[in-house]
């Protein structure tokens, strides 16, 4: 049956890793949004205790989504 | 050394592909990133159109051709390929008229198989080929993009919440351009390779290089550039259908479409299974425009375009398999493709003419 040369392991590969790197990179990406939004409201508001915490969530996510740039470059580079 | 004549029949042909493959594929990159307002249009394809051509130095793997494993290539002529890449063209220049997006890949697949089923036979075409390197990552491509994209812009909107507008639609922009460039970036990296791969079979088969032979870097700058000059030329009827015809999307929706676009073609080159971007981009669009609303998809519009990804393999096949068959009818070595491209520049000359004479430009604007 030609339907046999699928291989169905790497397809179930596929399916979780682009759901993770999808769901993961917007995710990460509205966290900076979010952050920096919050951070720039608590800023005017006069708390900067507050302005500085949600200036490090959006720092932290924006690493995390640099991160899942760089890796996703490589993969382009070496896949 | 023979044939060079029709050998460079072959490279013109080629580039002449690689350049529909750009202006085609324009869309994929800048589509969501115009509609939204991040780039304006002429910038957005001006920065597409260099990251396609830097894309094509990135990686040189071109061992791995577009056909192989999906036709027998030792039975592979010039004729065959030229017949191949005018099946390809043809299929890529009619749903860039109807404004539709279609996989390039999918069609010079399509135009290959199509001569090589009637120069040589069925046993030319290796079917098992032909499921597992088009018609699975079709059926998977849109569907699973579809669904990320509609999951994370659920999570996105969860996240932001009632954020201000103006900071939240700002950020995503600034995302796009990020994506938008990355997917550039790739799609000058796989779709460049694909006619170097068919210029360097064209030079081997010809006797002007071995097959262990490093590509020529005229090869390389010659597909570098001809992507990169199709890229900023703008299929501008596609870029319309994928930025605004699909759904009305805010930048919250053109982000997670790119971004799952881009991490869903990254994610499948990693574990080798790469998918059509074309596919990929439309899909995750559908998925952002669902999630929000079932009806904000004007599902009309994706009938249409699901209707010409079907038609892609068949399509260009047919075009294929007739113009190796007009060639082979003139004489396959030298007559045949001389005559079919005096045939077809001709037809070209008479098209642009009249859009002269009518007044339009030359872009692939109108």
């Amino acid at each position: 049956m030609i339907v046999l040369a699928v291989d169905t392991h790497l397809l179930w590969q596929v399916i979780w890793v682009s759901l993770l790197a999808g769901v993961g990179i917007s995710a990460l990406f509205s966290l900076v949004i979010l952050g920096g939004a919050r951070a720039g409201d608590a800023r005017r508001a006069g708390r900067p205790g507050a302005a500085a915490v949600y200036a490090g969530l959006a720092l932290l996510a924006f690493a995390a989504f640099a991160a899942g740039v760089i890796l996703g470059f490589r993969a382009m580079i070496t896949g | 050394m023979e044939h060079d004549f029709v050998l460079w029949i072959v490279v013109a042909t080629a580039l002449a592909f690689d350049f529909t493959n750009g202006f085609h594929d324009t869309a994929n990159a800048v589509a969501t990133s115009i509609s939204t307002r991040a780039l304006s249009p002429r910038l957005a394809v001006t920065i597409a159109a260099v990251l396609n051509f830097a894309g094509a130095f990135i990686s040189l793997e071109v061992a791995a051709t577009i056909a192989s494993g999906i036709v027998d290539a030792d039975l592979v002529t010039p004729s065959i390929v030229f017949a191949g890449l005018v099946g390809a063209i043809a299929w890529n220049l009619t749903t860039w008229y109807w404004g539709l997006p279609s996989s390039s890949s999918h069609a010079l697949i399509g135009g290959v198989v199509g001569s090589a089923f009637v120069a040589e036979g069925s046993n030319a075409v290796f079917g098992s080929g032909v499921v597992d390197k088009v018609v699975v990552p079709a059926l998977v491509a849109p569907l699973l993009a579809f669904l990320v994209g509609g999951l994370a812009i659920l999570i996105a909107y969860r996240i932001i919440g009632r954020q201000r507008p103006g900071p939240v639609a700002r950020g995503f922009r600034l995302g796009q351009v990020l994506s938008a460039s990355l997917l550039a970036l790739s799609h000058g990296t796989n779709d460049a390779q694909k006619t170097m791969g068919i210029i360097f079979l064209a030079l081997v088969a010809n006797g002007s290089l071995a097959p262990d032979a490093d590509v020529p870097a005229w090869v390389v700058i010659s597909a570098a550039a001809a992507i990169a000059l199709g890229t900023y030329v703008g299929g501008w009827r596609i870029i319309r259908t994928m930025g605004s015809r699909i759904i009305k999307m805010d930048p919250a929706q053109g982000f997670a479409a790119q971004g799952v676009g881009a991490a869903v073609i990254m994610a499948a080159s990693h574990v080798g299974f790469p998918l059509s971007t074309t596919h990929v981009i439309s899909g995750a669009i559908m998925g952002t425009g669902a999630a929000k609303r079932v009806s904000a998809v004007r599902w009309g519009v994706a009938g249409n375009i699901v209707t010409a990804w079907v038609l892609t393999l068949p399509a260009a096949a047919a075009v294929g398999g007739l113009t190796y068959a007009i060639v082979a009818l003139l004489g396959s070595e030298d007559v045949g493709p001389i005559a079919v491209s005096a045939a077809l520049l001709a037809a070209l000359a008479a098209a642009l003419g009249r859009r002269l004479s009518a007044g339009r430009t030359l872009t692939a604007e109108g």
